[in-house]
């Protein structure tokens, strides 16, 4: 036996070794379980996606297909066909963002019909029913210089170009559709009197041309294989001797164009004809469709005081088509504009219309002739520039109990006496939602409150037209929009200045952007949760805004104040009672095409807040190295930091640098040696100290980075390999604190650099945006979500982005739970969170915290909008979905009803026993 | 001969440190004009010192500064009652860059009082020789001011920064370990062909021992199972 255990020992060791040595198996395994997919039946439960197609440029109805539907292409290279009945979405084509991905013309009879690009062109014809690219051709121009003049339409069969010449001639080409093949050769029309200011009524072109005060108007249809031109003085037409032309929109069935804002003109007959038609507005949008039976004009214009007009009138006569007319001030709809139109005669020979509306907000409408909306689409959300959740407020029920406890003073008789009011709210309370018949919703009449997890908010959107939108998180219903046309929202931001948390005060959102003509700044204030202007309402400074920020304190009314820095370096607070409260603000100012970063402390000398330019650094060198900001990341405000350093392998304690005033920067600039480099350096923005920096050769930034906790992360492309790099920092104060637990950090009196651990990665994809998921106590582990250009969104656990990740891990290491180094990330489809949703050129991603530790939002902006909730760590502090509720109260009923059971059945036997 | 003498030594000197890892393309000298906010007549700002670098690869300095008087203490004492910056402006030339850049730093006043007028100046090089930054925080020193005859002494550390090269993915030695593993498993295949029960004998005596030890101990259950 002894012999045995000798022999045995040895080996037991070792088979303890081997099962050490299996330990990053197993951690390796755990982590495959981290990444979060969702079940089948889970699809849209969290999530939703809305998709969008942008501004309309051309749209045109479809009504030779069985289902009805508007083929529209955008201002952002999409094609797509809205039901006619909905508007939603049947199918859709997004083109490249570039100039080759532009659509020159769209044209819908039988077939679908595009051009797009820019030199080379391409022609391609889609089936309107499914989407599908039957056939496609390319052209190219040999006179790239006047390309962009170029007009594309179709006209019996064949794809005409007109390329005019100012001053010279007009080319006109013509192509077969269906092959490609060109009709002859080029031909080429004299023609010295055209100009930029010709307007094109296909197949007229028509300009002004003349010395002023003798102009002639011209036209020339181009198509016709006789040159034919009109000509006649301007003074025929019009009194004036100026003359402004101007095209009809939204596919006009006649030749016509609008004279000086005025007259509308229709060349018939080879002839100019003056309409009898009166223009509703200098601004109207105009177009001629064809009325069964007589074609008719239809105009829309809106003004400041009475709104949305819409007016259509006999082109014969000239009289007012009273089924068609709309001048109450039903609808909202500024600048609009006609982008298509369909009308027929319904079985009681009535006009029936639809006509498709462009607004300057983006947004489309489908209306009816009286101006009835049948649907609209808000377009404007497809470019998404700024967003914001908000939390709701809590219910009055819950502002009562609030209030209740936070009443500190008071004798315990007031105590009692509210303690027994609001006990007789409640009972009110619950005696009405009693006496609620069953079938009402609760729905439609309670106000928007907060829920038990607080999951459910509000996402405030800004657009890059000026259209701000507050969204229900969960359904993604837009709850209410604003159009402020003079908001230029070029580096936008907005400030969440009292969140709903403080009753009787509602929430308060600041939007500071600038104005559309002045470039100064305008500061728009609202309640994010009804959209009502606040506070400063739209005001407009006269001045330009270098930089803002909110106060950490709060006034009386539990409102942080906002400070801006003019270009001057003076310094405004709004409201202005607030200035005493500025004490230890600091503020930087980032040049982004200088790569000087100057910061300023701002305050408070008993009259007003001063600003001291104490800071300033030259990232690029000096001034003349053209090296350029690409991206700054701060940390968020609201960052919490759980735990102040890593427990390692040997059980002693890395401490993090948690600095919450840094700042990375990632420039980039040419070197004399290397072409390219990427700097990315960690500054304090409070004392202008560079904490850590490094340096990439041959590479080129992009503005993607994600900064939390003590870790910092960016993307960049390296040039040498041909391939997107993720470079990863982790900073750290090295086995010792520097400060005693608890001790406020100061950037002014830290001195001490902080050791920085660095790795890079091979990203085998293209992001186009990145973000790290919020938790609210940042309990819950580190994710960083990156929307590939593939249109995924993939969840990366900060483990596979740790630069500490050892190429051969040591035990102590293993233990930690440190992956091996492997050089490439993984990317799972199980870590794509929109699934098979793609999402077509996400620009950013947004997250929030929400009550529930373990869960963070996410919202993915860009083309599309989706909205989904991720938990990094798990679901650890809720049930999961499939839940047996219903087994768990049985069970626990028969248990409570056995043991009673048995205790009876128990007395009665001792009873007997004792019988016995 | 005279003109062969310097290319050697420059040879020498390149030997030298090409010991050291330090990733700089280029090299040259640097002087960084040193200028402060406190006791200056007219102007903003007046002269305080100067620092200059032979070598930026070397990154030795040599740091002259003026002795504060008594005046400069209480200009400094009286920003300190407001709890104010005490600002330098510094001026950075170079061989490429004889325009200079500048750079702006604050301490607060008090905290350089306190710490005996010491501070610490770093200046970050990129690899190309430019400098981002010239930064003065002050450290903590316990001594007081220290007073010589009429005049203080500031204590001044300067450290030149080099920004590092960033790593790049490292798939060289990724590949080598998968090599070194590769090799391991073959190596180990071709060893290990001892027969099964020498290699599985500690699995297979356990489990003979329970099954003698289970036969033994209870003949009798196959019996009583036909009760």
């Amino acid at each position: 036996m002894g012999m045995l255990s000798i022999y045995l020992k040895p080996n037991f060791l070792g088979l303890l070794k081997f099962l050490n040595s299996v330990n990053w198996c197993i951690v390796l395994f755990s982590l495959i379980n981290l990444s979060e997919c969702i079940y089948e039946d889970q699809i849209g439960k969290f999530d939703w996606r809305q998709t969008y197609v942008g501004r309309v440029k051309f749209a045109q109805f479809d009504t030779v297909s069985t289902a009805k539907k508007i083929i529209v292409a955008t201002e952002e290279n999409v094609l797509a066909a809205l039901n006619l009945k909905t508007g939603q979405v049947m199918w859709r084509h997004v083109f490249e963002s570039a100039s080759t991905g532009n659509i020159q013309l769209l044209h819908v009879s039988e077939k679908l019909v595009t051009v797009s690009g820019s030199n080379p062109y391409l022609v391609r014809r889609w089936e309107p029913a499914t989407g599908v690219l039957l056939w496609e051709w390319s052209l190219t121009l040999q006179n790239e210089e006047y390309a962009e003049f170029s007009e594309w339409w179709v006209q019996n069969g064949l794809l005409v170009h007109m390329l005019p010449i100012f001053g010279s001639h007009i080319e006109v080409s013509m192509y077969n559709l269906m092959t490609g093949q060109n009709r002859g050769s080029t031909s080429k029309l004299p023609a010295i009197w055209i100009n930029e200011g010709c307007a094109l009524s296909v197949p007229y072109y028509t300009c002004i041309s003349g010395e002023a005060g003798s102009q002639q108007i011209l036209s020339v249809d181009v198509t016709s294989n006789s040159v034919q031109i009109i000509n006649k003085p301007l003074s025929d037409l019009v009194q004036t001797h100026e003359g402004i032309l101007r095209s009809l929109d939204g596919n006009s069935i006649i030749p016509a164009f609008i004279l000086n804002e005025k007259k509308l003109v229709i060349i018939k007959n080879n002839q100019f004809e003056v309409t009898k038609v009166a223009l509703g507005d200098t601004l109207a949008s105009v177009t001629i469709a064809d009325g069964t039976g007589e074609p008719m004009v239809i105009q829309t214009w809106s003004d400041s005081s009475k709104g949305f007009h819409l007016k259509a009138h006999s082109i014969a006569t000239g009289n007012d088509i009273p089924e068609i007319h709309c001048t109450e001030n039903i609808v909202n709809i500024p600048d609009p504009e006609i982008s298509g139109t369909m009308c027929t005669k319904s079985a009681k020979d009535q006009l029936v219309c639809r006509i498709l509306v462009t607004a300057a907000d983006d947004s489309l409408q489908l209306m009816q002739q009286e101006g009835k909306i049948l649907w609209s689409r808000e377009e404007a959300l497809a470019n998404v520039v700024a967003v914001e959740f908000v939390d709701l407020p809590v219910s009055d029920l819950d502002a009562a109990i609030e209030s209740e406890f936070d009443q500190k003073e008071g004798s315990i008789w007031a105590a009692f006496s509210r303690r027994l009011h609001t006990q007789y709210q409640q009972l009110q309370a619950l005696i009405q939602s009693l006496q609620r018949p069953e079938g009402t919703k609760e729905e439609d009449t309670s106000p928007l409150v907060r829920d038990y997890f607080n999951l459910h908010k509000i996402i405030v959107l800004v657009t890059d037209v000026g259209k701000i939108f507050g969204m229900d998180n969960l359904s993604g219903a837009i709850l209410w929009k604003l159009y402020e046309p003079n908001l230029d929202t070029e580096g936008v931001v907005m400030f969440t200045r009292r969140s709903a948390r403080h009753p009787p005060h509602d929430a308060y959102l600041t939007i500071v952007g600038k104005h559309e003509e002045t470039s100064n700044g305008l500061i728009i204030s609202l309640n994010p949760v009804r959209g009502t202007l606040v506070g400063e309402r739209i005001l407009h400074l006269d001045v330009q805004v270098m930089q803002c920020t909110i106060l950490h304190q709060t006034d009386n009314e539990k409102l942080h104040a906002l400070l801006l820095l003019d270009k001057y370096e003076n310094v405004q607070v709004f409201p202005q009672f607030s200035a005493p409260l500025v004490e230890n603000m600091f503020l930087y100012v980032a040049e982004k095409n200088t790569a000087k970063v100057q910061g300023y402390a701002l305050t408070y000398d008993g009259k007003e807040v001063i600003a001291q330019k104490t800071w300033s650094i030259n990232l690029g060198g000096d001034s003349n190295s053209r090296h350029r900001i690409v991206k700054v990341v701060a940390k968020s405000p609201s960052e919490r930091v759980h735990s102040h350093g890593k427990v390692l392998g040997d059980r002693s304690v890395l401490y993090k640098y948690i600095n919450p005033n840094l700042v990375l920067f990632v420039t980039e600039g040419p070197d004399p040696i290397h072409k390219d480099v990427v700097v990315a350096t960690c500054v304090d923005a409070v004392s202008g100290v560079v904490a850590a920096a490094q340096a990439h050769r041959r590479a080129r930034a992009l503005p993607l980075a994600v900064h939390t906790d003590n870790s910092l992360a960016y993307v960049y492309y390296n040039d040498k390999h041909r391939r997107t790099e993720i470079a990863t920092m982790e900073l750290y104060e090295g086995k010792q604190r520097w400060l005693a637990a608890g001790a406020a950090f100061s950037s002014l009196a830290s001195e001490r650099a902080p050791g920085v651990e660095r790795q890079a990665y091979i990203l085998p994809a293209a992001p186009t945006a990145a973000a790290s998921t919020d938790t609210e106590r940042s309990l819950t582990d580190k994710h960083v979500l990156l929307a590939l250009s593939t249109g995924a969104i993939v969840e990366m656990p900060w483990l596979y982005l740790e630069p500490r990740r050892p190429v051969t891990p040591s035990p102590e290491q293993r233990e930690e739970g440190l992956v091996p180094y492997a050089p490439e990330l993984p990317l799972p489809s199980e870590a794509v969170i929109n699934y098979n949703r793609t999402l077509h050129r996400i620009n950013s991603i947004y997250t929030a915290p929400s009550g529930l530790e373990s869960t963070s939002l996410v919202l993915a902006t860009g083309l599309d909008l989706f909205y989904t909730r991720v938990a990094p760590s798990k679901t650890f502090d809720l049930l999961k979905d499939d839940f047996d509720y219903y087994l768990i109260t049985v069970v626990l009923a028969a248990l409570i009803l056995a043991s009673y059971s048995t205790k009876y059945f128990a007395s009665r036997k001792m009873l007997k026993l004792a019988w016995k | 001969m005279r003109r062969n003498f310097f290319p050697n030594l420059i040879l020498i000197m390149s030997f030298n440190y090409s010991n050291y890892y330090i990733c700089i393309d280029y090299d040259g000298w640097l002087n960084i004009k040193i200028e402060h906010s406190i006791n200056c007549k007219s102007e903003k700002y007046c002269q305080r010192g100067n620092v200059s670098l032979k070598s930026i690869r070397a990154g030795t300095s040599v740091i002259e500064q003026i002795d504060f008087n008594q005046q400069h203490i209480d200009e400094l004492k009286s920003l300190a009652e407001l709890d104010g910056f005490y600002s330098i402006r510094t001026t950075v030339t170079s061989a490429e860059n004889n325009k200079g850049t500048e750079f702006l730093s604050s301490m607060k006043a008090q905290a350089f009082l306190e710490n005996g007028l010491s501070d610490v100046i770093n200046a970050w090089v990129l690899p190309s020789g430019g400098v981002i930054a010239v930064s003065f925080q002050t450290t903590n020193n316990t001594q007081s001011i220290h007073h010589n005859g009429k005049a203080f002494k500031i204590y001044s550390n300067f450290y030149l920064r080099h920004i590092d090269q960033a790593p790049v993915p490292d798939t060289a030695s990724y590949i080598q370990k998968l090599e070194r593993e590769r090799e391991a498993r073959e190596k180990g295949e071709m060893k290990d062909n001892r027969s099964f029960l020498a290699k599985y004998w500690m699995y297979i005596v356990p489990f003979a021992i329970f099954v003698m030890i289970s036969g033994a101990t209870n003949p009798e259950p196959t019996a009583q199972a036909t009760r």
